[in-house]
């Protein structure tokens, strides 16, 4: 496929969701554009996290830490002065005085993230399989704990409040689309080669001369990036969030999208966050007892999650892939199906 | 079904559906013959055992108002939310009551957390927003003007704590624990601190626990090791806490008077605590029993009416004075318009409620009322004073 | 308090909290051995265990034979989850496994939370049990809980030891935790094997988890959750898939874990798990088999 045809689907495909989030409040109600933002950001999420997960084959639980940082330092930058005085009054007066806005206070919360993920992976990336599972996990904890007891810069665990409200839809999406763009030109490259070389067999690779530790790290590192990016726009989306906010729960509800959607393609990540989110949704609302004609379901809370929890299972055991597998809607795909369009109409 | 790529779209566009609309028909049936106010609460959660009793009392006097032939001529809607104790939940419930329900004003929470969790959003919509039991003073000043209480503030109940403790219980040396983890136990211990420490008393010995620990043996083992003995143990907890560290403390051959504050108004203090109760005082809102003033008696019959119990706390009956405030508020802004329903809770002089009278003076929006002190005898509670404190710390 | 005293009653609540533990570390262990499989549901085997032994209390049923019946309500939970969560997925990658367990914990939590609302209850336990011996003067406490605790576990532990040395399946157990493939060929039946291993592993848990609720006095449906972590560390500590190892290392948490908390200064103790995971982290770069397994992995 040319040059040209190929440039043209990207832009298409980058202008169209972009539009569609700057029309999308005329176009529906504030309660789904909420949910549509929601899923930007989570899809932000999901994909960073299946930059190790799956690519590299590390399975980090320790993903949503990161998340926490990137909410916290973003969220004490961009609070007001009035705020920062009655909200955290024993800050450090050098970063009281620091006030940065939406964009500069997101990019600082994920280069923050990216020093961490250097001191956490160098040691860390080192392990395999359940090891790195579990110390990921460890990690994960102690993010909780130090955010618990640093009570002059973040309230230990009590409600921290007052973050600007200014992630819109467009913004979560100009973010999501960044993300992608990026990811997928790296992942389609020698680099991202390499990082599957590693994934599947780890002799092999450094047979060919591949380093192991360098690749993993790279990956959890640009993935690190984008969580605390995403923690940044979960944090002024919410406005208040505690440290159990970004701990245990968080950390399944985005395992569940990667591995329903399936942990080995881009694709897979956004449709198992598309996936995930409307089933949330729509059982959450069930949750509160309904009315099906004659029949009346009263309140069952924590229903929801066991629906979701029962599906993962049954993912794992029936198509542990996910649901798109290997398979990516790539440019390749989207040449394929053009093709195929204009010979049918040329005979 | 198989998982192939076409179901799954399938689902997707269906699900979607189904949310668009139900989105949409709850749009069609908001209708304009009731006045919605919001009332998210957590029901399930660490805080149910106060917020269930709380919301049960904002249902009792809704209906009862709504009997008695509405507010402005129409009927008044609870927009009922559980929030789960989840300040993720009550943000994003924050959010829909706001956008999708489009409620002029909402009520809610007995815990300073959850209401710092969706202050800012209401601030910031302009919505006003009054809390039945969240007891932090500096809530109105942190979130701004469209925050109210109708309960009385930490500092208010802290310093009738400290002097029943120096007056009635002779209590010269304290020995201070506090849940170091949420913002209600974090303010009442420092309350108490200013106040007891300006009437003359000695905290002895202060320290923390994380709130959900289950294990004191630490604290308690560092309290017996000190050389100094304490005559009151003053502890700030939560009320899915306060059971544990009783019964903890008792074992463990402390027998002084246990003191706190109204997050020991839950009926797990007796159900945990069991015998180990005996001997704890706390401040609270008013005394829930059948002899006491008769506003409360006759909310007491009308509760056990209605739920088959009697009511668990004072914030059944914070909860039910809280709807009656607002619905008066409505009354006299004469319309459902936000900010005249402010501005008219802002003016509110002597409504008189079950648990004492709330007025907003002189701009601030911490109503002054009476403080009662419970003790618990022979396993069952009793009202043991009536206290207006002399003097209050700052917020 | 003189030093003395003030050890003595540290090394007490130590023991105390250590056994639970290595009751908790002990399953994890097994099933670890036998599956290579890291079950993070094992901690809702605690939680079935204590409100096993709730309801059967309410119901009316005396308060020794609601613990036996809940504990062995908490083994057949945890065959249950073996049947229709594990067996499904069994040879699948280790991740897989993981997170099949993740999805396991989720599910039986919020199946807590809906039966049985998510604040705490009581959990009645009978009246002697609450009375405390106090020595020397009072500088020493502990409680009937506390000597139930130890020796439950001493029993527990003295039965597993005479389980896997002196029975078919014990020693069945032991041989298909060393090589699987092995135990296969020798003809073992290794689906009743694992099936038994679960059973002990979870009714150990169930055990400690009544034994938690007794001297915590509620009962709520994440209570196995902390319990769970710190009992992994143990358990890693001291060397996973071996026996002695979670023993060893449930013991060393819990000594660790007091000691954290009574000698280091006060700014200190409340980073607690902070210390403890890092431990974690430490023994799992520098020393993946912990202190007593000698078996080489491979690690890149």
């Amino acid at each position: 496929m040319s040059r040209k045809q190929r440039f043209l689907i990207v832009v298409v495909g980058l202008a169209l969701p972009a539009l569609f989030s700057i029309w999308a409040p005329a176009l529906m109600n504030d309660y789904l554009v909420r949910v549509v933002t929601v899923m930007c950001i989570n899809a932000l999420l999901v994909i960073s996290m299946g930059l190790a997960n799956g690519f590299t084959g590390v399975f980090s639980l320790g993903h949503v830490g990161f998340v926490a940082v990137g909410a916290y330092v973003s969220g004490v930058l961009s609070l007001s002065d009035a705020n920062k005085a009655s909200y955290l009054p024993d800050l450090p007066v050098w970063i009281a005085a620091i006030h940065l806005g939406f964009l500069p206070s997101t990019i600082v919360a994920g280069l923050v993230c990216v020093v961490l993920a250097f001191l956490v992976g160098a040691p860390l990336m080192r392990l395999s399989g359940h090891f790195v599972s579990v110390a990921t996990l460890g990690f994960l904890i102690i993010v909780n704990v130090v955010l618990v007891n640093s009570d002059a810069y973040t309230r230990g665990a009590r409600t921290f409040t007052g973050v600007p409200l200014q992630t819109t839809l467009p913004w979560a999406m100009a973010w999501l689309l960044l993300a992608v763009v990026t990811l997928a030109r790296i992942i389609y490259s020698p680099k991202g080669r390499a990082w599957r070389a590693v994934r599947e067999d780890t002799i092999a690779a450094q047979a060919l001369g591949i380093d192991v530790l360098p690749t993993r790290l790279s990956a959890f590192v640009i993935g690190s990036f984008f969580a605390g990016v995403g923690g940044s726009l979960y944090g002024h989306y919410l406005g208040s969030f505690s440290p159990a906010s970004f701990y245990f729960a968080y950390t399944f509800s985005l395992i569940s999208m990667l591995v329903i959607g399936g942990m080995r393609s881009l694709t897979g990540a956004v449709v198992g966050v598309i996936v995930v989110s409307l089933l949330s949704e729509l059982l959450r609302n069930l949750e509160r007892g309904f009315d099906f004609g004659i029949v009346s379901v009263p309140p069952l809370y924590g229903g929801s999650q066991i629906v979701l929890g029962v599906i993962f299972i049954l993912i794992m055991i029936f198509r542990p892939s996910g649901v798109m597998g290997d398979l990516e809607l790539s440019l390749g795909r989207i040449a394929a199906l053009l093709h195929r369009g204009r010979k049918e109409t040329n005979t | 079904m198989k998982l192939t790529r076409r179901n799954v779209a399938g689902l997707a566009v269906m699900a979607g559906l189904a949310i668009a609309s139900s989105s949409f028909s709850s749009r069609l049936a908001a209708a304009d013959d009731t006045i919605k106010i919001g009332a998210p609460f957590n029901v399930t959660g660490a805080q149910s055992s106060v917020d269930s009793p709380a919301l049960n009392g904002a249902k009792l006097k809704a209906k009862e108002i709504n009997d008695a032939g509405g507010v402005l001529g129409k009927k008044i809607e609870l927009v009922i939310y559980d929030t789960k104790t989840d300040p993720t939940v009550i943000a994003s419930t924050a959010s829909q009551l706001i956008n999708q329900d489009k409620v002029p004003v909402a009520l809610g929470f007995t815990d300073s957390d959850a209401v710092l969790a969706l202050g800012t959003i209401f601030q910031t919509a302009n919505v006003p927003f009054v809390t039945p039991g969240a007891t932090s003073p500096k809530l109105p000043e942190q979130v701004g003007s469209q925050m109210f209480l109708a309960c009385f503030g930490d500092n208010v109940q802290a310093a009738a704590g400290a002097e029943y403790v120096l007056n009635k219980l002779g209590g010269k040396r304290v020995y201070l624990l506090r849940d170091n983890t949420t913002e209600y136990t974090t303010l009442l211990a420092r309350y108490f601190k200013e106040a007891y420490e300006h009437g003359g008393g000695k905290i002895v010995l202060a320290d923390d626990y994380k709130h959900g620990d289950t294990s004191f043996t630490a604290q308690i083992t560092k309290l017996k090791a000190f050389p100094t003995k304490p005559d009151v143990l003053y502890v700030a907890a939560q009320p899915d806490d306060i059971g544990v560290v009783v019964k903890q403390m008792r074992q463990a051959g402390l027998m002084q008077p246990i003191v706190g504050g109204d997050g020991y108004d839950t009926p797990l203090l007796l159900s945990v605590g069991g015998k180990a109760a005996n001997n704890v005082y706390f401040s609270t809102h008013a005394f829930m029993a059948e002899d006491s003033t008769p506003g409360i008696v006759k909310f007491y019959q009308a509760y056990k009416a209605a739920y088959n119990t009697p009511p668990e706390n004072a914030f059944a009956a914070l909860g039910y004075d809280t709807v009656g405030l607002v619905a008066d508020a409505i009354t006299r802004a004469g319309t459902t318009d936000s900010a005249k329903i402010r501005d008219a809770l802002a003016a509110t002089q002597g409504y008189k409620g079950i648990t004492g009278s709330i007025s907003y003076s002189q701009g601030s929006r911490v109503p002054d009322k009476t403080v009662s002190i419970i003790g618990v005898k022979d396993d069952k509670l009793f009202l043991a004073a009536e206290v207006t404190p002399t003097w209050i710390a700052k917020p | 308090m003189s030093l003395e005293l003030y050890i003595t009653q540290q090394i007490i609540n130590a023991i105390s909290l250590g056994s639970l533990y290595a009751l908790v570390a002990i399953g994890l262990s097994m099933i670890f051995g036998i599956l290579r499989m890291t079950n993070f549901a094992h901690g809702d085997m605690m939680m079935v265990g204590a409100y096993s032994t709730l309801v059967l209390q309410s119901l009316g049923l005396d308060f020794g034979w609601a613990v036996v019946v809940g504990i062995g309500l908490g083994a057949l939970a945890g065959v249950i989850v073996e049947r229709v969560a594990y067996r499904p997925v069994r040879g699948a990658p280790e991740v897989t496994l993981l997170l099949t367990s993740l999805a396991v914990t989720y599910i039986l939590e919020n199946l807590g939370i809906l039966i049985f609302t998510s604040s705490g209850r009581n959990f009645p336990i009978p009246d002697w049990m609450n009375s405390a011996f106090q020595l020397f003067d009072g500088q020493i406490t502990f409680t009937q809980i506390n000597l139930l605790t130890v020796a439950l576990t001493a029993v527990a532990l003295g039965a597993l030891g005479w389980f896997v040395t002196r029975t078919d399946v014990g020693l069945g157990m032991r041989a298909a935790a060393e090589d699987m493939g092995a135990a296969h060929l020798v003809g073992l039946d290794v689906n009743r094997l694992i099936v038994a291993a679960f059973a002990i592993a979870s009714g150990f848990a169930g055990l400690a988890g009544i034994l938690w609720a007794a001297q915590a006095g509620v009962v709520e449906p994440t209570m196995g959750f902390t319990p769970l972590l710190k009992a992994f560390v143990g358990a890693i500590i001291g060397g996973f898939g071996s026996i002695a190892g979670a023993l060893l290392g449930g013991y060393l948490l819990g000594a660790l874990e007091v000691l954290i908390v009574a000698f280091l200064p006060s700014e200190v103790s409340p980073y607690r798990d902070a210390i403890v995971f890092a431990l974690l982290i430490a023994f799992l770069l520098f020393r993946p088999n912990g202190l007593l397994k000698r078996v080489q992995e491979v690690k890149l």
